[in-house]
């Protein structure tokens, strides 16, 4: 709303009387301020049924209620009845507690005059696709470009006129800073002050749009809607391997890539056709932000969270919505309801990561970028594996009708494993309670029930929507599983051992079944799992620890991560990262609390039991944590190893034979057969997922058991008609297709693996970086009560806002789609958000303030025509994001003086009509930035890790987890001291102070809007700062040896250099004076101007006498210290 | 968020001082209203916006320099704080990082000692969720408190013999056994204590204290955080600028932090080989020459740079004077022991406090981390309150003597309590407690406290409450109430909502804690 600041038309209590309203502009801000919290969208909140932002509901008849709005008649309106009664019960709004909060008289007015105007509801404008609307005429030739015509036009409307045009050093220097982040030299200024061309000005700006700064300086401002960092924010605050993103964003905007390209990429890099690697680095956007590894996390919380905090980051990002408001509740406000935004969170609730990033900066799925050298054979190999995968996304595409085509032909028909002396199938789909059925046929017992603590159910989907352990959770299966050495029988099922910090893999077996008594020396048999080995016991006898039980072959299983983590990602990248100091044993605690060091000095005595046991591990480690994998074994009844076989998702697995010591002995034992332990509480397998877990009393073959984990399933399936499938047996059935049944895909897939392995060799030494990689499963999420992790309401498909345009057709609904649905020229807010955020970034102010928020509570458009107009421009210039800059810094609004008159103050105090240029206090980068520039000092390299320069000591340690790798800041030196300040090292949880004190955001969330603040911090930052003092003294040594001998000229070029023209007499003057005092007092004191002169790392000119380079020093400090010198 | 805190309000005015604008703007329009005035005077410019930036607006009110021109700013009067009669001033809040374990300090459990080593049972537990480091045990086995209790003063309130100067001033003290929390694990839970939230963007209570009560003096800042040395010995969970964050506040209400090593407060010292007169020359130059700057464009920004640079002179001399210990006479050493000589320790930022609450610092934090007592509490647990519990005396002991306690409320708190049941090996000589969120013991005192309070009550196991539960949302009420601040009626529009420290759930302020 501009009307307050514009001196205004609603002034008057009559303010509505006779205009008319506009509902958008109007009257939507006063019903949303003051009456939505409970007339709104959000229905917890509504009060007496009465919803008022949508008119369908406004007007309805609500049964014992007056009609709140007659069209036409607002005596006959309850509403108006209310915001004008004399009675305090009866008076409206009223606050949370029932006070009454009246209306203003000009508000009360204007709902008065829009109900007699008919009460005609509009949907809300940033809903609606902008169309170009028609440019004014602009009569009086001043307008360079349609922006002006409508700026203009508005000023003149509140009765203001432009200011004249800004003198050429002034525009010079803004429109430098504002696209490159730097000043121009002082030649640049005076060939621009030169050139009397009428296009001198265009020929800069091409100039400067051309430059590699231009991308660096855009990046800047796109890193803080992406919420960049290099640490995780969050417990340890761990380095992550992420600026190749930040290089990502520069070279895009170098490139002048298409902005719904680059949007497209950020959203789903990984899902886009590739001939490189950039859009696979973009797709790190959306890790971009908070994650921990605390110990004490629950695995569910975290990944809930994780969703959460992606989703709102892409609201705010692209959509300029807060959709978070809606985690708890419909949003009060806006029309976004809980389900969109779950719905909306589903997209991202789809990515191939463990929820934990284990405290290392590698946390996968990564990509290893290839050394330069070896970048266009990767990019070829790259754009081989992109077309051979959009073969197989096609194939996903249209896998419903593949699989229909497949079963009409009744060729190769699924086949189902026979039921012969099936003895307990447990699918464990109940999805609530605790009571487990046995869906064998004519099992006996029929259920079973878990104790100790609940099963948790459906926090994700494989087969079905999955059930997981607890770790106190126990399953008690009772004495069936009963068998002599003598039986053949065979068990096993789908399992996911869980990821989290504190189950790190240990070094011991954790059991998945178990029919064992560990207090009777181990007797019976258990399938276990240690490291990724998997094992088979049977057992008569065993001691506690034999060597031999130690598996001399258990190795580390890889990281289950394919394509695009490197599958041979060194030790060293894995590794969490040690502080730089050594740390002490003590300091260790969170990460092993169990650690009983009062047992550790009692070592029990040794068990000298005789073995008696039979024990099979399979060669290969399968992946630990996070993945589902069938485990299946089967056994003869022989009494020797060799009767028994080890099955991975139905494959058999290579064994080898620990021990074949059992012989004649039993295995029978009393204790219950169970889940997850061993009786009665040994070698927990902790907080692991299980599906369709199976007892057979007979030895199942090899050709059955590669039936088990899919086939005998999607047999059951596709016995029904397909119509009545739900998506999970949809995705089941698919998969199982694709993998089995369609030798074309298998036979891409292994062209992609072949492929992949080239691609590990060729990016071999290359730099990491996190990114997004999609799962084959189905992109989903939960509705949570109030948001609670655990209150799962209702499960939703990935989608779109229900107020917005529908997802585009014939796609399935994943990253890729929402990426296409947010660059679709049907998208009312990207081009809108993103034009106006290049208008916030040059003006200082959004067309729309709220840049974050272009819903119903944020601020309406200050010009509506100009905003839609630059929005179609922009789609319709193909995305071009360097022509939006040009367009804008090319106008004569932008052009214009910063100077501004007390009659335009009192109009318009802010300048939100522009009636003079911008002018406000750079942001914290460009501030370091330009003295370092000035100075000399700067180092341009574009790009590479990020960088530690001065910082004074003891920042991080007073608020670091002692045994995190970003405890101790260990600044570098040389060139590190001097780079860009976007390549300062990033920390979350304590970032760069000379930064902070500027209003630089701790990147937590997407910040569209920095804040811009005076306080005194700020001046003893460049005051004080070695960074600010070493520039100054390099200022000072540049202007000594370039300026001449003649302190005024010196100081002419001093201000050339910050302020792009000579200094004016009456600066000068006080600089001289000033220069005087100082060399007085230097000359009078030399071992002052020595410490002065010797401050920061780079070596001064020892040529100059110390006296006079200190007294230059603190003139250039003085100088760099200037309001117009901190200011654009 | 962080965010430009302007207009998330639709109302519509038609004066600018009547505009959903923030004051900082309204003021520098007043002032570049009366510029003239301002700028004829001679002398030094006292730089009314960024002095009411960073340090309040007492100056505005002329009640720091009477012979000032009177500001034509309402300031703070339309906030209408305080919302009635403050009892307290100023608050000092000591921050027991980590969670301190309720059962070893001052929730006296008897009865614990027979049930060493047993089960505790499910029922007590209920559904309680677990964290990752617990949920795996397979026995929840009940680990007494190692040290004694005895009683203490008039009221007889149990102490354990861990806390021997605690024990002191029991009779002064408001002890809350029954605050919850809803976050299980450090980082949500030490956010909600601090914001009123779990999630990051809130603006934490000193931030809201800054923004409603504004500054009592004109050379520091209105709220201070302290961070206390880290013990290695201990396990230090992890603190960050998002505790003392303004959120969605303006970043001028966050909180300023004072340090012990270096600069007290960041780039505060002039470089080597500029003294005084220097830096004065320097900004007299810097001011002149901004001054013409203002003249020629007219931009109230350069006049709050030219305050910015004046009080950033007088912070020079100020926080130095502040941190200047030599003139404390022996008793405060006597007092305060001979830890607070050294920077850094609790016991010196106690000293510090005492310090800044003379000279008016509306809002102190003291962060002492260290209290994840995982495991090894009793090796572990004897130092922490070695560190502590001497100077808290101290520091209430000393506001008392100087007459400042009557209008001062110091807190001790942490996040959350932690479990009865041992985490890891019990044995009778050593145990590990884990986080625990249904209850734990908070203490206050000092303006709108009851002295010699003990509230609330928990069951046997110190693991629910049984009696006057305080929510961590109540407790924060009640805190605002001490400082004359209704909680409701404080509120900050931001993304379309009334935002409050305690929102979003409601809130109530615990009259029973209320002197």
């Amino acid at each position: 709303m501009l009307a307050w600041a514009t001196g205004c038309h609603h002034s008057q209590a009559n303010a509505g009387a006779g205009r008319h309203l506009d509902f958008n502009q109007d009257v939507q801000p006063i019903l949303a301020s003051r009456c939505f919290s409970c007339h709104g969208p959000d229905p917890e909140m509504r009060k007496a049924g009465l919803r008022l932002d949508l008119a369908e509901f406004a007007m309805k008849k609500r049964p014992g209620h007056p009609d709140a709005i007659v069209p036409g008649h607002p005596e006959r309106s309850e509403l108006v009845k209310r915001i004008e009664s004399k009675d305090p019960h009866h008076l409206m709004p009223q606050n949370a507690q029932g006070e009454a909060k009246p209306m203003k008289p000009e508000e009360i007015a204007i709902l008065r005059e829009w109900i007699k105007q008919g009460a005609v509801y509009r949907p809300h404008w940033a809903f609606e696709a902008p169309t170009r609307p028609a440019v004014p005429a602009e009569p009086d030739g001043w307008a360079k470009n349609p922006i002006d015509a409508f700026i203009l036009e508005r000023m003149k409307k509140e009765g203001l006129k432009p200011s004249p045009e800004a003198d050429k050093a002034t525009l010079i220097r803004r429109v430098t800073l504002d696209l490159t982040g730097l000043l121009p030299t002082p030649a640049e200024a005076r060939a621009f002050e030169k050139d009397n061309s009428p296009q001198a000005y265009e020929h800069l700006v091409d100039g400067l749009l051309a430059r590699a700064t231009f991308g660096e300086q855009r990046a800047r401002y796109w890193l803080d809607y992406a919420r960049y960092a290099d640490t995780y924010g969050l417990h340890y605050d761990n380095s992550k391997d992420i600026w190749p993103y930040r290089d990502y964003v520069i070279r895009s905007f170098n490139e002048n890539k298409p902005f719904d390209q680059f949007a497209m990429e950020q959203i789903a890099g990984d899902l886009l056709p590739a001939k490189n690697l950039d859009p696979l680095i973009g797709s790190g956007y959306v890790r971009l932000g908070l994650s921990t590894n605390e110990g004490g996390t629950i695995t569910e919380e975290l990944r809930v969270n994780i969703a959460r905090e992606r989703t709102e980051a892409f609201g705010a990002t692209f959509m300029g919505l807060t959709v978070g408001c809606a985690v708890c509740h419909d949003h009060k406000f806006d029309p976004t309801t809980q389900k969109d935004f779950y719905s909306l969170s589903a997209f991202f609730n789809n990515l191939d990561e463990k929820p934990f990033n284990d405290d290392r900066p590698v946390w996968a799925p990564v990509v290893r970028v290839p050394k330069a050298q070896n970048a266009s054979a990767y990019n070829r190999v790259l754009a081989q594996r992109s077309e051979l995968a959009s073969r197989q996304n096609w194939m996903r595409q249209h896998e419903r009708e593949l699989v229909e085509r497949w079963l009409a032909s009744r060729q190769n028909p699924p086949r189902p494993v026979s039921t012969d002396r099936f003895a307990v199938r447990l699918r464990l789909d109940e999805g609530s309670g605790d009571v487990l059925k046995n869906s064998a046929p004519n099992a006996n017992p029929a259920s079973f029930r878990a104790t100790v603590l609940k099963p948790e159910w459906g926090e994700t989907t494989w087969l079905w929507p999955d059930f997981r352990m607890p770790s106190s959770t126990r399953v008690l299966l009772d004495q069936t599983g009963d068998y002599e050495r003598s039986q053949a029988f065979s068990s096993g099922g789908w399992f996911m051992m869980r990821s989290a910090p504190y189950f790190a893999v240990e070094d011991k077996a954790e059991t998945l079944i178990s029919k064992m008594d560990a207090s009777q020396h181990y007797r019976g048999w258990d399938l276990s799992i240690r490291k990724g080995i998997v094992s088979v016991e049977l057992v008569n006898q065993a001691p506690k620890e034999d060597p031999k039980w130690k598996d001399p072959k258990a190795k580390e299983a890889k990281e289950p991560f394919r394509y695009p983590t490197p599958q041979d990602l060194t030790k060293k990248d894995l590794s969490a990262n040690k502080p730089p100091e050594q740390q002490k044993e003590e300091e260790k605690k969170e990460k092993k609390p169990e650690k009983k060091k009062d047992d550790a000095k009692k070592p029990e005595p040794k068990d000298t039991t005789r073995e008696a046991a039979i024990k099979v591990s399979t060669n290969d480690a399968l992946p630990v944590a996070g993945q589902w994998k069938h485990i299946f074994f089967a056994y003869d009844g022989s009494g020797r190893a060799a009767g028994v076989r080890i099955y991975i998702d139905g494959k058999p697995a290579p064994t080898h034979v620990v021990s074949d010591s059992l012989g004649n002995a039993t295995i029978r034992t009393n204790a219950p057969m169970q889940l997850g332990w061993r009786y009665p509480d040994e070698n927990p397998a902790k907080q692991t997922r299980y599906q369709d877990i199976r007892l057979y009393a007979r030895a199942v073959g090899a050709e059955e058991a590669a039936r088990l984990p899919f086939e005998d399933y999607v047999a059951e399936v596709t016995a029904r008609p397909s119509p009545q499938w739900n998506d999970d047996q949809w995705h089941a059935v698919s998969e199982f297709y694709l993998n089995s049944v369609d030798s074309s895909f298998r036979q891409v897939s292994g062209e992609i693996e072949r492929l992949d392995a080239q691609l590990d060799k060729l990016s071999d030494g290359g730099d990491l970086t996190l990114v997004s990689w999609e799962k084959p499963s189905l992109a989903y999420a939960d509705v949570l009560t109030r948001g609670m992790y655990t209150a799962r309401a209702e499960r939703v498909e990935a989608n779109t806002p229900h107020f917005l345009p529908s997802l585009p057709k014939d796609e399935p609904p994943n990253r890729l789609a929402l990426a296409k649905w947010t660059a679709s020229p049907d998208n009312p807010l990207t081009a809108r958000v993103t034009v106006n955020r290049i208008w916030y970034e040059l003006f200082g102010t959004g067309l729309v303030e709220t840049t974050d928020d272009f819903g119903i509570m944020g601020q309406r458009p200050s010009h509506p025509e100009l905003l839609d107009w630059l929005a179609v421009e922009f789609r319709e210039s193909g995305w071009n994001i360097k022509h939006m800059y040009k367009l804008m810094v090319m106008s004569a609004t932008y052009r214009q003086s910063a100077a501004s008159t007390p009659a335009q103050m009192a109009r318009d105090p802010r300048n939100l009509l522009l009636s003079h240029g911008p002018r406000f206090r750079m942001d914290a980068e460009m501030v370091r930035d330009i003295a370092l520039q000035s100075s000399g000092l700067l180092v341009d390299k574009i790009g590479g890790p990020s960088v530690k320069p001065y910082q004074p000591p003891n920042v991080w340690e007073q608020v670091s987890y002692p045994t995190s790798d970003t405890v101790h800041y260990v600044q570098e030196h040389g060139d590190a001291l001097y780079r860009r300040s976007m390549y300062t090292y990033w920390k979350r949880m304590a970032s760069p102070p000379n930064m902070d004190a500027f209003d630089a955001p701790m990147r937590d969330v997407v910040c569209t809007r920095r804040q811009r603040t005076d306080t005194p911090l700020q001046a003893l930052v460049t005051m004080n700062d070695v960074q600010w003092v070493e520039a100054a003294r390099e200022l000072a040594q540049r202007v000594i040896r370039e300026g001449g001998r003649e302190p005024e000229k010196r100081i002419d070029l001093m201000s050339e250099i910050l302020l792009s023209r000579d200094a004016p007499p009456k600066m000068a003057a006080v600089l001289e004076t000033s220069l005087k005092q100082l060399e007085e007092h230097y000359a009078r004191d030399p071992k002052a101007a020595r410490a002065l002169v010797d401050v920061g790392e780079k070596k001064r000119d020892p040529s100059i006498p110390e006296p006079e380079l200190a007294a230059w020093t603190m003139v250039a400090s003085e100088m760099l210290n200037l309001d117009e010198t901190l200011t654009k | 968020m962080k965010q430009h805190p302007l207009c998330t309000d639709c109302e519509q005015n038609s004066k600018v001082m009547d505009m959903p604008i923030p004051d900082g703007l309204k003021r520098e329009w007043a002032t570049l209203q009366t510029r003239r005035r301002f700028l004829g005077r001679s002398g030094k410019v006292l730089g009314w916006a960024a002095m009411a930036s960073l340090f309040g607006e007492a100056a505005l009110r002329g009640d720091v320099r009477p012979g000032g021109p009177k500001p034509a700013v309402p300031g703070r009067e339309e906030l209408k704080l305080p919302h009635f009669a403050p009892k307290a001033k100023r608050a000092i809040y000591l921050f027991m990082s980590g969670g301190p374990p309720q059962i070893d300090l001052l929730d006296y459990k008897p009865n614990l000692t027979a049930q060493f080593n047993k089960d505790m049972p499910d029922s007590v537990r209920g559904n309680q969720q677990l964290t990752g480091m617990t949920a795996g045990q397979s026995r929840f086995p009940v680990a007494p408190s190692h040290w004694p209790f005895k009683q203490y003063g008039q009221t007889g309130t149990w102490v354990s013999d861990l806390l021997p100067y605690t024990a002191r001033m029991v009779d002064d003290l408001t002890i809350v056994k029954s605050v919850n929390t809803d976050a299980i694990n450090h980082e949500p839970a030490i956010m909600l204590m601090n914001t009123g939230n779990m999630n990051a963007g809130k603006p934490c209570l000193g931030s809201w204290l800054a923004y409603g009560l504004g500054s009592m003096n004109d050379n520091l800042p209105t709220f201070v955080v302290l961070q206390t040395k880290t013990n290695p010995k201990e396990n230090n969970q992890p603190v960050s600028s998002r505790l003392w964050s303004s959120g969605f506040l303006s970043s001028e209400y966050a909180g300023v932090g004072l340090r012990s090593g270096g600069d007290p407060v960041l780039y505060l010292t002039d470089p080597d080989g500029v003294d005084r007169e220097v830096r004065r020359n320097m900004l007299d130059a810097v001011e002149q020459i901004n001054r013409q700057t203002l003249e020629e464009i007219g931009d109230p920004e350069t006049n709050a740079r030219i305050a910015q640079y004046e009080m950033a002179y007088r912070m020079q001399t100020s926080v130095p004077e502040l941190v200047d210990m030599s003139k404390e006479p022996a008793s405060t050493w006597d007092l305060y022991g001979p830890d607070a000589k050294e920077p850094g320790t609790f016991a010196y930022n106690c000293l510090l406090a005492r310090r800044m609450a003379e000279r008016g610092v509306r809002f102190t934090q003291i962060y002492k981390r260290g209290w994840d007592v995982h495991d090894n509490v009793t090796g572990v647990l004897p130092i922490l309150c070695q560190e502590t519990d001497r100077a808290c005396y101290a520091l209430v002991t000393d506001l008392k003597r100087r007459g400042l306690l009557d209008d001062t409320l110091v807190v001790w708190a942490g996040e959350f309590g932690r479990t009865v049941y041992s985490q890891g090996g019990l044995t009778p000589e050593n145990y590990g407690r884990d986080h625990h969120p249904r209850c734990f013991t908070t203490w206050m005192v000092g303006g709108g406290a009851r002295p010699g309070l003990t509230y609330g009550e928990t069951d046997e196991y110190s693991y629910n409450v049984v009696r006057d539960p305080v929510h961590v949302r109540d407790f924060n009420a009640t805190i605002l109430h001490c400082l004359g601040i209704d909680h409701n009626k404080f509120t900050f529009k931001f993304q379309g909502l009334d935002q409050k420290l305690t929102s979003p759930v409601p809130a109530y302020v615990v009259n029973g804690l209320l002197a």
